[in-house]
């Protein structure tokens, strides 16, 4: 590789990365955390635990909206979810109209078996947590922003990647010269933490970015595939009175043999239309889990009216989650993501430390040059 | 040809440990979504390579720092 060639690298390696530097070690800081979300929620009691049961027979899907409403009179419900690791739980959202702010929206919890309420969801501080590392309590802009970052994050790992060579190719994998200075040493350990832990990075980072588009993605989904599967029903009006939730789910599972209800959408509500139901349905396996169907069902009759698999953008989107969470393989995949995460806050501190060290090592080199060219006073 | 060969060589010295960590990290990320339970124990191992690289690597100078500070009989 050609010197010119590694400079031009060199340089879209340090700006890339220090531009989003600020704000990728706040990605990895929060990020850290939200890995053992549900095990700090529990620690800290905001995480509701269903009751034990003699028996298995679970509240009907209507007792829990019936119970949903009670608990929040003069509102409406806008989703009821069933989480497939939580199945002692189901989780109502009810705001103040279907189509309301998403942040009036209250999320609470209620037993599967008694259909009892257990109390509020997504509360405490892992909520703050969680809005820093998505959008910094800056909303649809900051998603964006933070996405760019991400990308900024990718073409410095490339930018990294391709200095690689230049950098280690006179030294065996793994070395860290411990004769050398402390900048020398910290550009071994930035290189090998980097190298190692290139693809986890890469996907990560990607998957995040992704993942920051999720809203854009649905705005198009709803434009385009649900605004077609509606069209039949255009100009009918919202449900005078709506069908029950019982049989919404029952025609669902029938519509979607083998497949399970992840959550329901009511008429009106942003995942659907003014006058139906979506069930959105998930299947049994971790992938399958991820990848939702949509059926959609007369508000007032519970009929199907169509079903279809979600397009191939939306998809993608529901399996890079897990790829970005890490919360797919157990605790010890968990553990190994703090890990990575850990790992990748060296690298990260490491190259800003670089940076620094190698600017305060031409500062005096510059003075030097400086004098000497400067004439003497006479 | 020598100078081709040479520099194969030495992509594939310089390269060759990094590329098998992320071949067996997406290969590891993908099995765990794929291959249910089994596919979570390949994750770990594969996912958790890099890790294990890293602290051999941290260790491995430690024990290397501590040896001329290690005891030695006296007169030798």
């Amino acid at each position: 590789m050609k010197a010119r060639t590694v400079r031009l690298w060199s340089v879209v390696h340090t700006w890339t990365s220090l531009v989003s530097t600020l704000f990728l070690l706040l990605l990895c800081l929060t990020g850290l955390p939200l890995i053992f979300h549900h095990e700090i929620d529990e620690l800290l009691g905001y995480a509701p635990q269903p009751e034990a049961h003699a028996s298995a027979a679970r509240a009907t899907p209507q007792v829990v909206a019936d119970a949903a409403l009670a608990a929040d009179p003069g509102r409406v419900l806008q989703y009821v979810s069933w989480d497939k690791d939580e199945p002692g739980l189901v989780t109502a959202f009810t705001n103040s109209a279907p189509d309301a702010a998403p942040d009036g929206t209250t999320v609470r919890a209620f037993d599967a078996v008694s259909a009892k309420l257990l109390g509020p969801v997504g509360v405490g501080p892992m909520l703050i947590v969680l809005k820093l590392h998505t959008d910094m309590f800056a909303g649809q802009t900051g998603k964006l922003f933070l996405g760019a970052m991400g990308l900024l994050f990718a073409v410095a790992i490339v930018s990294g990647v391709v200095l690689y060579w230049p950098f280690t190719r006179r030294q065996r994998f793994a070395t860290i010269r411990d004769s050398a200075a402390r900048r020398v040493r910290w550009l071994d350990w930035h290189n090998l933490i980097g190298a190692v832990t290139v693809a986890w990075a890469l996907v990560v980072g990607l998957t995040g970015v992704v993942n920051t588009w999720a809203e854009l993605m649905l705005n198009q989904w709803k434009a385009t595939e649900l605004a077609s599967m509606v069209a039949p029903y255009a100009g009918k009006p919202p449900p005078m009175h709506l069908a029950s939730l019982d049989d919404v789910v029952a025609r669902a599972k029938q519509a979607a043999p083998g497949m399970e209800v992840a959550f329901i959408a009511f008429p009106g509500t942003p995942f659907t239309s003014s006058h139906h139901f979506a069930a959105f349905m998930r299947g049994d396996t971790v992938l399958t889990a991820r990848l939702l169907k949509p059926v959609l069902l007369d508000g007032e009759t519970g009929e199907v009216a169509d079903a279809r698999a979600l397009p191939l953008y939306l998809q993608a989107l529901l399996i890079s989650q897990p790829l970005h969470f890490g919360d797919y393989g157990g605790m010890p995949l968990k553990m190994i993501w703090a890990a990575l995460d850990g790992l990748t806050i060296v690298v990260i501190g490491s190259g800003l430390y670089l940076w620094v060290a190698r600017r305060r090592k031409r500062a005096p080199a510059k003075a030097d040059a400086f004098a000497r060219r400067a004439p003497v006073p006479s | 040809m020598h100078g081709s060969s040479d520099r194969a060589r030495l992509w594939i010295r310089v390269f060759a440990a990094p590329g098998l960590l992320a071949t067996a990290t997406i290969t590891g990320l993908m099995a765990a979504l794929l291959w249910g339970t089994v596919g979570q124990y390949v994750a770990w191992v594969t996912v958790g390579a890099p890790i294990a690289v890293v602290a051999w690597v941290w260790v491995r100078r430690r024990s290397q720092k501590a040896g001329p500070f290690l005891p030695t009989k006296r007169g030798k």
